[in-house]
């Protein structure tokens, strides 16, 4: 970087190394070395090197690996940087509400997280309407519960009080 | 066959026969353009109701449906960035950077005209060439369909938007998930750690939909919102005139021509008709250097293609009572149901049936250009909810949609899972089409690969000596990969 | 006070529904899942039942797909849920007695309350109509003349048409001079017989239908109606127990079912495929009826899971 104060040098060589694109790849590439040595840890009953189930699973993590070294390489020395995050508190809790409520439907049932959820949601983007918010909470998954569960038949799952949502 | 199409147009044209085209034809448009929920679902809305019709109409609403749901993934695919299918991703490379510049009436516009001439041409292709066809499958044995998908594979560096070395990261990482489960030849397990919801695999809609639908909410919820009110300027579809068109035809027809071919090989489908399809138009195409960027080619190349595998994969399916796909397997179960056993004589024993369904097809496709520009015209008003509302709903419909692909509530977890990482990966500018790509073809890949070493003993050379056509595919595969790295050169020597 | 009288009254009224649980079975809609897509083979079967046991059984009665892994993800999740009757599976041969022998899944033999069987078929080895081979003795030859030349195909390790070649093959001991080659489904797999990449391929006889292929020996203890010329495995020299193979299939219940329920379960699904709306639909779509009551299939599925454990053997499963 020309023109920079060779006093931020350090600290630049410290972002560039803690940025978080550094970080990512930095974990995808020890995802793919730990699923590498997984392969290793299983035995198979197949004697032929090429019909041995791990064989095409090998090839593609050996360049999964080389790929993400390189790639690696070429994010800490280009100094490139993630779009900035505008708001940490509205990601975050979209990226949580929606894994909890994924996580949710299978035991508690489609109708009521997605009521928690849409709440939650439209709170997070900043939409606090007294009457929209609720209405909309519950318009919509209740549309679907009523279309799938009892107009055709093919039920989303249901809570543990009732079979009806 | 031609002469029983005065019977087979009576049934169409008969009140149920009507109502089942139009209908079936709505029913998948709307359902396509929700996002998140695609063809797999529509077809399984509608299957219950097939039961209890007679043979013709009970086919042509699926069809009606698939392909309807199949051009309504490209306008979910355009507008917000969300396939609803595979098929639809390589819309979204060109169809949402045009919406996002203001023109999605128009970007709507070329995907309806392309998916319509696709299926068209694909309809006549059926009527009058399926036993020419079938026979072409006939050819395309383990190792020349691995040579094929190979070629296929190349797409990933042409659709590696910004970064090639991040875009092949993006296939082997799609690659792998698709190795995740039962080995296809021997059926051990791998990388399932004892978790037995793992024996399935990951289900390829449910990390399609995470990548794209789910990690595009999130990429929306990360960036400052200074526009609230709307998400994209849309009031309907808008045709591309007849001027636009100059210098297009030439790729509209190679679109064709490629979606036609694959979809008559069984077993490699609409997504990979589509990517194949839109790294050729990148290769070959007037206007290739806007690709990517919001270019007509690239919707066209893409639409054109996955829209005439339809008409493709009814080819095996007609002619030789192989299924060609996913929906055409549906459809000769339900002919079975009917006490017809698909086989060679499918066509010789019942020509008024075949012949309604043939040109079923051609009316569904027909239908498509007034229907979609209906809808579009009814549902743009939808489009205009705040965007906030808008991403709620695109969570809960995507965990719909996803639930009822294989009935299982761990498919959500994977699509919550692919979308955080999808959302990690996208900020990096790691490109989620090629993992998609990957994802796709890797099973394929893996299978005719080792098929291929049992029928030669475990040679690969001998995967060429013998195969002229599996030889041609491979060699094109080089110079498509080749091809970018002389340009370049060429480039920096004139320069 | 008030207090006590509520809870009081609410024990009683837990209590009383507990006693009473067989007699107002059912009280809400039947799940029937069938453990793969929607419109294949097993689904369609299953949509075609429906209906005639919700009107044996006096409730709504709904099929789901829950698909994957050759069947199993559906069992195992049906295996952990609660034993009230109100959730069943139709599952396959190879779904409950094959896969949870060579796959580690949380289901085995004791994980069931059989209810009944619904369909079976025995299972046929087939060439093609233009193939030279004429009957097994042909087959065993051949292969024996050119050792690792000739190919079976199958829809995947695993499956019923994988089973058939093995028990064909292994039963007359050639099985290591021949390559197995699985495909993804039988779909890619008749195209490749068709297209000569493999050589033999086998299935129920519903696909001979189709009418381009010849089966060579049928795995039944006596042969079929339809293809009197066909000689049985016993016939052509295959020794039990590779010598029946059926493609069967039935509903089931979580293990631990009140045998109250069952009755009931088993007396709908009984009145269903008696029904002539089913047999009617069994007849166009192909489909063999056989008929099991709880007890009896429940037997037989025992006996089958025993046997086809020397199945799995021959098959390096």
């Amino acid at each position: 970087m020309p023109g920079r104060p060779a006093a931020n040098l350090k600290d630049d060589l410290m972002t560039r190394i803690a940025n978080e694109r550094v970080v990512v790849q930095l974990g995808l590439l020890i995802v793919a070395l730990a699923l590498y040595a997984s392969t290793f840890a299983q035995s198979f009953s197949s004697s032929d090197l090429a019909q041995s189930p791990m064989f095409f699973p090998r090839i593609i993590l050996a360049l999964w690996i080389g790929l993400a070294v390189i790639s690696l390489v070429q994010s800490a020395r280009a100094d490139d940087q993630a779009q900035p995050i505008a708001s940490w508190l509205r990601i975050g809790v979209v990226l949580v509400a929606t894994l909890v409520y994924v996580n949710l439907i299978g035991s508690e049932g489609f109708f009521l997280p997605s009521v928690v959820f849409a709440l939650i949601c439209l709170s997070a983007f900043g939409i606090r309407h007294p009457l929209f918010v609720p209405v909309f909470a519950i318009a919509v998954p209740g549309t679907l519960v009523l279309l799938f569960n009892h107009a055709l038949g093919m039920p989303l799952p249901t809570s543990r009080f009732t079979y009806l949502f | 066959m031609l002469s029983s199409l005065p019977d087979a147009i009576a049934i169409l044209l008969s009140f149920e026969g009507l109502v089942v085209l139009v209908l079936g034809t709505v029913l998948g448009i709307i359902l396509g353009a929700m996002p998140g929920i695609g063809s797999t679902v529509a077809v399984a809305i509608v299957l219950p109701f097939t039961l209890t019709m007679s043979q013709a109409p009970a086919i042509l609403l699926l069809l009606a449906v698939y392909a309807g749901s199949v051009y309504g993934g490209s306008i979910a695919a355009i507008l917000i960035n969300t396939p609803g299918t595979p098929q639809s991703a390589a819309t979204c490379l060109d169809g949402y950077p045009m919406a996002q510049r203001g023109e999605a009436g128009l970007a709507l516009g070329w995907a309806t005209v392309a998916s319509v001439v696709g299926g068209l041409i694909s309809a006549v292709v059926l009527i009058f060439a399926a036993p020419q066809l079938a026979s072409v499958a006939l050819e395309f044995g383990p190792i020349e369909t691995f040579a094929l998908i190979l070629l296929g594979m190349t797409c990933i560096v042409s659709v590696s938007t910004g970064s090639v070395v991040k875009g092949l990261l993006a296939g082997m990482i799609g690659i792998f998930l698709s190795t995740v489960g039962g080995d296809p030849i021997l059926g051990e397990m791998r990388f399932t750690f004892g978790n037995w919801q793992l024996f399935a695999g990951f289900n390829l809609l449910a990390v399609v939909i995470g990548v794209f639908a789910l990690s595009e909410v999130f990429m929306r919820a990360s960036v400052h919102i200074s526009k609230v009110s709307e998400l994209v300027a849309f009031n309907g579809i808008v045709l591309p005139s007849r001027a636009m068109w100059r210098g297009r035809l030439r790729n509209l027809s190679k679109s064709v021509v490629i979606g036609n071919l694959i979809g008559v090989l069984p077993g490699t489908g609409a997504a990979t008709a589509a990517f194949i399809s839109y790294a050729e138009g990148r290769r070959s195409s007037p206007n290739r250097a806007g690709f990517g960027k919001g270019e007509p080619d690239g919707i066209v190349s893409s639409e054109a293609a996955n829209n005439a595998v339809t008409g493709g994969a009814l080819v095996p399916t007609m002619a030789l009572g192989i299924p060609g796909d996913a929906i055409t397997a549906v459809m000769l179960a339900t002919l079975t149901l009917h006490g017809i056993t698909p086989g060679p004589k499918l066509v010789e024993d019942n020509p008024t049936l075949i012949a309604a369904i043939f040109t079923g097809f051609f009316i569904i496709n027909l239908l498509l250009l007034p229907l979609g520009m209906l809808l579009s015209r009814v549902a743009a008003p939808i489009l205009r909810v705040r965007e906030a509302f808008m991403m709620t709903a695109i969570v809960i419909l995507c965990a719909v949609g996803i639930y009822f692909v294989r009935g299982n509530p761990f498919d959500l977890l994977v699509m919550g899972g692919a979308g955080v990482v999808g959302f990690l990966l996208r900020r990096q500018g790691v490109p989620m089409a090629p993992l998609v790509i990957g994802m796709v073809l890797g099973p394929t890949l893996e299978l005719t690969l080792r098929q291929g070493l049992i029928l030669t003993d475990g040679n690969f050379l001998a995967f060429f000596t013998g195969h002229p056509i599996a030889l041609v595919l491979a060699l094109a595969a080089c110079v498509a990969l080749m091809l970018p790295v002389w340009r370049a050169l060429r480039a920096r020597s004139t320069a | 006070m008030k207090l006590s009288t509520l809870t009081s009254a609410m024990f009683g009224a837990a209590f009383a529904a507990s006693a009473a649980v067989a007699d107002g079975f059912p009280e809400r809609p039947i799940n029937l899942i069938a453990p793969f897509n929607a419109g294949g083979g097993t689904d369609l079967l299953l949509r075609g039942l429906a209906p005639h046991f919700a009107e044996a059984i006096g409730s709504d009665v709904f099929v789901s797909n829950m698909a994957g892994g050759s069947g199993t993800v559906a069992a195992s999740a049906l295996q952990g849920q609660r034993p009230d009757g109100y959730q069943m599976a139709y599952m396959s041969v190879t779904v409950s007695t094959i896969q949870p022998q060579i796959k580690n899944v949380p289901y085995g033999v004791d994980s069931w309350t059989p209810i009944c069987s619904v369909a079976a078929s025995p299972t046929m080895l087939f060439v093609t109509a233009d193939s030279p081979f004429q009957s097994m003795e042909d087959v065993v030859s051949a292969v024996k003349a050119e050792p690792g030349k000739y190919v079976y195909g199958s829809s995947g390790p695993g499956a019923i048409t994988h089973l058939t070649m093995v028990s064909a093959f292994a039963g007359l001991g050639i099985i290591d001079d021949m390559k197995h080659l699985p495909f993804q489904g039988s779909g890619p797999a008749i195209k490749e017989l068709t297209a000569g990449n493999i050589q033999f391929f086998g299935d129920t006889e519903i696909l001979m239908k189709r009418g381009d292929f010849r089966p060579l020996v049928v795995f039944n203890s006596e042969r079929v109606e339809g293809f009197p010329d066909v000689p049985t495995a016993t016939e052509v020299g295959i020794a039990a127990p590779l010598n029946e193979l059926y493609l069967w299939g039935g509903l089931f219940a979580p293990a631990g079912l009140e045998p109250d329920v069952t009755a009931k379960l088993e007396a709908a699904c009984e009145g269903a495929v008696a029904s002539d709306g089913f047999q009617e639909f069994a007849a166009n779509s192909g489909t063999v009826i056989n008929y099991r009551g709880a007890e009896e299939f429940d037997a037989f599925f025992r006996a089958q899971y025993e046997s086809n454990a020397a199945l799995i053997e021959a098959a390096g499963l």
